[in-house]
Parts: structure tokens; sequence; C-alpha cells
């Protein structure tokens, strides 16, 4: 288990630095973070599941200026962890849990903003270090200045990752017996809102009326596709 | 990448040096830390043998900058091409932070609509979709559909601005970001809308009727457009997500 978690804050590590200080080349989606965080807690598929479902309900949550869009990564390690803890591997989806999990992880995601906010705050500090040293002529110290705010980032989302996930192995040994399982009873009923708010998500990302007319028409077109194809027309 | 006086290895150390730009983002200065130690290499090499003019030319980069990172390869492939010139005492150093302060602001705006607005959701939407045939196929698609146009704007912007002021405004005029935005956004609710139905499915039990199916769907159609319009009202998923933990809580107890 250790070894786990050590890989784990090495995820974290990776994912958080691509989240802001580094490359920003999607690592840290939640699809990827979510499905690497389960298949390190023994269960790839379920991971994916969590993370495909939380990959998209923050989109539209934007990074811009100073705004610090909640931590998805975190909630997608804590929820890929915590459903690979509760699913065994090759057993089918408990829904029930998988929801609770991915509801629980809103609290990571907002954790995961302050520490963001946290670790803006302490660089600013490292700016003005870096500025002072370059005013006494010392020009090493560009370079001492922006390894010192990699490496805080970095630290921070491997502490993140590690205390993340285990809390999500936590939740995941405690919730399966706190809910009725089954695909469509008790918990499990709240499942299918979640991919609704992402589809919201995405949808509310474009302000203009053509989008609103293709979404609504291609959700009719696959749903009545998928009815077809999978009942035969009556 | 072309340019005047710049050896091309310092040049690819600016260009590898950009993907670090926000290294040290802070509320104070932003990116400011990241835009100098990107511009780094090349003023070492400009202004060798002259200390002052590199310390002076050093913390004309350490000012407030932010704009969209990917969109800054443009801004910084400029500014390296206004530092040779002001190194050769044909520019006004001025001018550098008149140009960076003038553009950062357009230009984060025209690539936070296309990055974060269009291409991310565009990414994540087909990739969450394709992760129910395998979640592999949702990652590379989500990783390749992102990245194939960040890594050549990073490329072709910085390529640019090492031609010059003008060449960096051609490209930003040519490469319809505009047009591009709105279509990746129409692309990316036409999958909405796909993973939408999805939901809807997931929802129903085998062998319901047209009928319920059709209410479930009315259903579900209604509560995405007051999904939408409350996030358009600035509601946080957060909240949405809490308020529906009670609910579960609530509604079925242990």
């Amino acid at each position: 288990m250790a070894l786990r978690f050590l890989m784990a804050g090495l995820l974290g590590g990776i994912c958080y630095l691509d989240r802001t200080a580094a490359f920003q080349v999607m690592l840290h989606r939640p699809l990827i973070a979510g499905s690497i965080a389960g298949a390190l807690f023994g269960n790839f598929a379920a991971g994916a599941v969590a993370g495909a479902v939380i990959e998209l309900l923050y989109i539209a949550r934007l990074p811009v200026g100073a705004s610090i869009p909640p931590d998805d990564t975190g909630a997608a390690i804590f929820a890929g962890a915590g459903a690979a803890t509760a699913v065994p591997a090759g057993a089918p989806i408990d829904y029930a849990v998988v929801t609770a999990l991915l509801l629980l992880s809103v609290l990571c995601a907002e954790a995961g903003k302050v520490a963001d906010r946290f670790v803006r705050r302490i660089n600013c500090r490292i700016a003005q270090v870096t500025i002072a040293a370059v005013d006494r002529g010392d020009i090493a110290a560009v370079d001492h200045g922006l390894l010192a705010g990699v490496t805080l980032f970095g630290a921070v989302g491997v502490a993140l990752a590690v205390g993340f996930s285990g809390l999500g192995v936590l939740a995941g040994r405690w919730l399966p017996g706190m809910f009725t399982t089954g695909e469509r009873t008790g918990f499990a009923q709240l499942f299918p809102l979640l991919p609704l708010l992402g589809a919201a998500s995405v949808l509310s990302c474009s302000r203009s009326e053509r989008s609103a007319v293709f979404f609504y028409i291609a959700m009719a077109i696959a749903f009545g596709v998928s009815l077809a194809w999978n009942w035969g027309l009556r | 990448m072309s340019g005047g006086f710049l050896p091309a290895s310092v040049r690819r150390a600016v260009w590898r040096r950009q993907f670090l730009v926000q290294g040290c983002w802070n509320y104070e200065g932003m990116q400011n830390v990241g835009f100098a130690y990107s511009i780094l290499p090349a003023l070492v090499h400009l202004y060798a043998g002259r200390p002052e003019d590199l310390t002076k030319a050093i913390k004309r980069h350490l000012e407030f900058f932010n704009t969209q990172p990917a969109m800054g390869s443009v801004i910084l492939g400029a500014a390296v091409r206004m530092e040779e010139r002001v190194a050769a005492g044909e520019e006004d150093p001025r001018a550098i932070g008149t140009f960076k302060v003038g553009l950062m602001g357009s230009i984060g705006a025209i690539g936070d609509a296309y990055f974060w607005g269009a291409l991310k959701p565009l990414a994540s939407v087909a990739g969450a979709i394709l992760s129910f045939v395998h979640p592999l196929l949702g990652i590379s698609v989500l990783l390749l559909i992102y990245n194939f146009p960040h890594l050549v704007v990073r490329s072709r912007g910085f390529a640019a601005g090492m031609e010059g002021q003008e060449k960096a405004m051609t490209f930003l005029k040519g490469a319809g970001f505009k047009l591009r935005t709105e279509d990746r956004k129409t692309v990316a609710a036409v999958l909405g809308g796909i993973y939408g139905a999805m939901a809807v499915w997931h929802a129903l039990a085998a062998g319901v009727s047209w009928g319920t199916a059709a209410l479930y769907f009315a259903a579900a159609a209604l509560l995405a457009n007051l999904f939408t319009m409350m996030f358009r009202k600035a509601v946080s998923p957060s909240e949405l997500l809490l308020l529906l933990l009670i609910v579960g809580l609530l509604l079925f107890p242990r």
C-alpha cells in the first residue's frame, strides 16, 4: 500500500505541475488523473468512470486572470482511488458508491483550490526576493526563483495527491456498507444527473443560440439512435 | 524559427523555457518571473560582457505580465526580436514594455476564449465520450485534440514573433482564432448533447415504453437547460454538487 501512495504522490506531482506551473499539456485532466489513480488502487475502469464524469463538471470554470477554478484534478484522484477501492477489478460498477464519491469529491475540489491560492501567495514572496536579487546584480536569481516556484507547486501537488488518495481509499472502504447497491436504486438514482451537469457545463461555455440548437438536436438524435439500436423499434 | 542575431540554440532554449512561464505564478507580478526565465538565454547572449545592460533587461521582464500561456509565445518571440534591436541600439527599450502591456490583454482574451473556452471543452467531451468505449482511447483522443493545436500555436506563434511585431500581428489575424473558437464551441456543444443523451440512457431501465423514454428525455433536456442557465448566472458546480449530496443523504438514508 505504501508503494501505491508513493506512486499516487508522483502522479500528483506531475498532474499538479501540468495544471499550472509547467507544460499544460492536459495531463492533469480528471479523466487521466482519475484513471491512473484507479489503476494504482486496483481498478482502472472504475477510476476512469469517476474521472470521465468529473472531466466535464468544472469545464466552464476558466483559469482566467487571477481566478482559480476548483481543483478537479484532486477531485478525480479522490474519486478514482475511492472507486477503485470500493469496486473490485472486474466487478460491475456500484453506482451508489461511485455517485457518493463523486459528490464528496467536491470537498477535495474546494480544498485544492484553497491550496492553490496559498501557493500563489507564497510565490509573491519568491518573486519579490527574485526581483531584489536581480537588483543586486544576481541574474541566477531568475532561475532560482522559477525553480522555487515550480518546486512549491510540485510539492503541494504531491501532498494533495497523497492526502486525497488516502481519503479516497478510506471512503472507498467505508461507503459500500452505507448504501443500497444496484444500478437504479437508492443513491445511484442521482448518478445520471452528474453527466447531465457535465453536458450543461459544456453547453454553458458557448453563449450562441446556434450551439444550444445543435446541443439539443444532437441529444435527441443520440438518444433516439441508442433506443432504436438497443431495443428495436416498437 | 527565423531571427536576426541569435543562434538557433539560444532560440530553441527560449522556446523550450516558455513551457514554464507560469512556474512562479503569483498574485503581484503573475507570470513576471516565468517570462524573465523564458527570455533569459536570449538576454544573456545579447548582453554578453555588458552586465549593467543585462540587469536592466532582466528587470524589464520582471515587471507585471499575464496572458494565456500558449498565446504568450507570440509575445515572447516578438520580445526576443525587440531585445535584439535594443541590444543593437536600434530601438528604445521602453518600447518592449509598451508592446507587452499593449498586447497581453487582447491576446490573453483571444487565447482564453480559444484554448480554455473552446478547445479544452471539445477535447474533454470527446475524451469523456470515448472513454466509455475504452478509457485509453478517451485519454488519447483528449490529449491529441488539445495538444496538436496547442503545440502548433506555441511553435508558429513564437516563430512569427521572432519575425517582428508586424509578422506577429499578421499571424494573429491570419490564424482566424475567432472563427475557430466558434466552430470548436459548436462541435463541443454537439458532443455535449451526445454525452447528455448517454446520461438519460443510463437512467432508463431496459424494456420501458417509448412514452416513458420520451418523458425521461424531456425531463433531462429541461434539466440540462436549467443547469446551463444556472452556470451562466455564475452558480458554481460545487454548490450544485453539494446540494445534490444533501438531497441524496435526505432521500436515501442508510
